[in-house]
């Protein structure tokens, strides 16, 4: 187990000292998870090992621009695992331009954006927010994640209406939101 | 805040990786300019990040690290990054996900003599992706979609029969409605407009032009 404080000072640790030891931890606990992730969007094992390689060493290139103030590792890692998937997917078409140029991750510097509460805070409550969600909105949110379906793709595999599925969604994210302002005010 | 935010569940199709490329562009460029639903990706991004975490490990070859220790010789960590100091100024107005499709030597391409357009190239994508500048107090053509339409305002605004949009706001349009759309006073209007299929012309000109428009001439 690596609690979200522990992750946050493994990047950091790269950052700034390029610290190989951080390094192994981090690959040794999040590589695992990554590669099952790959795994369920359909990928064989071989090549979801290859994606979760490739994810890790993008944590080692990008540790600079973590902000544990913005993000959790994990979230954070998920995002570049969700690029590199995307990457992959997409390698016989590659496009003319790295996904992680545009394809936005975390709020700009600039923004504003509350920062009263900490990210891995906010992490550990969505952990928990996620364990309260109906049966009928995980199975939703899980497809979309792991399968890397759109919301119309889900509704015509679950063979329900398109306005089933995003009612789900919206009420999913309203009890989350409801949640963490709660939290936050 | 947006008064025309993404609806939440094309949020999570963005956040999710599952968006093709023209719409996950649309989406990038409204949640970089609107607060709120940044947050809301923020969200959405943290349950994925709780999702990997609930996997059960997946073990790796023996020698996994080992090879990738070996790599990292290689591979520099890269210093943080700062905001794009290359900005083109004639694109002063283009948020940061969008300056990477802004090529040098792209300009603006008068069309039916109306607007403005700059055609972006997605490889791997069939939407038609525009840049759109529309003057104040002109219009497009009446027309109407065949398909999904998605709409990001950049600079300016403009109003239509369903409202009036302003930067970062955003507008998705399943095609049968008719609209059209006039810039608002002040700066032109710039808009990305991403298109499943060519619009269908449905003013005066429009069956003499809509060939045209479908073979992507105009």
């Amino acid at each position: 187990m690596l609690s979200a404080d522990e992750a946050a000072d493994l990047i950091e640790a790269i950052a700034t000292r390029q610290d190989r030891a951080a390094f192994a931890r981090l690959f040794q606990y999040f590589a695992p998870r990554v590669k099952a992730f790959i795994v369920r969007s359909g990928a064989d094992p071989e090549a979801a090992q290859e994606v979760a390689q490739e994810a890790l060493i993008m944590v080692w290139r990008k540790a600079a621009s973590f902000d544990r103030t913005k993000a959790s590792a994990s979230t954070w890692l998920y995002t570049i695992a969700r690029n590199k998937r995307i990457d992959h997917l997409r390698r016989n078409n590659r496009p003319a331009i790295d996904t992680d140029d545009w394809l936005t991750v975390f709020a700009p510097e600039e923004d504003g954006a509350d920062k009263s509460v900490l990210a891995g805070q906010t992490y550990t409550r969505v952990k928990e927010l996620l364990g309260g969600l109906s049966a009928d909105q995980l199975v939703v949110i899980e497809k979309a994640f792991f399968e890397d379906k759109t919301h119309t793709a889900i509704a015509g595999e679950l063979k329900l209406p398109l306005g089933t599925v995003k009612s789900r969604i919206r009420l999913a994210l309203a009890r989350l939101r409801e949640a963490l302002e709660k939290d936050e005010s | 805040m947006s008064r025309h935010p993404a609806p939440d569940e094309l949020l999570l199709d963005y956040a999710a990786g599952a968006l093709p490329d023209g719409p996950a562009l649309a989406v990038a460029l409204h949640v970089a300019l609107d607060p709120q639903s940044q947050r809301t990706v923020d969200r959405l991004n943290a349950i994925g990040g709780a999702l990997i975490e609930r996997e059960p490990a997946l073990d790796l070859d023996d020698s996994a690290l080992e090879e990738v220790l070996a790599r990292l010789d290689e591979v520099p960590v890269e210093p943080r990054r700062v905001a794009a100091a290359r900005r083109n100024p004639a694109f002063a107005w283009a948020p940061a996900p969008l300056v990477p499709h802004l090529r040098p030597g792209m300009d603006w391409r008068r069309v039916m003599g109306k607007f403005d357009e700059i055609r972006l190239d997605l490889p791997g994508d069939f939407h038609r992706v525009s840049l759109l500048r529309l003057e104040s107090g002109r219009g497009l053509p009446e027309h109407k979609h065949d398909g999904y339409e998605y709409t990001v305002v950049l600079q300016g605004g403009y109003t239509d029969d369903t409202g009036n949009y302003g930067v970062g706001d955003f507008a998705v349009g399943p095609g049968d409605h008719r609209h059209e759309p006039i810039a608002d006073p002040g700066d032109p209007c710039i808009a990305l407009i991403v298109v499943e299929n060519p619009i269908v012309l449905t003013g005066p000109w429009g069956r003499w032009l809509n060939p045209l428009v479908s073979r992507g001439w105009i």
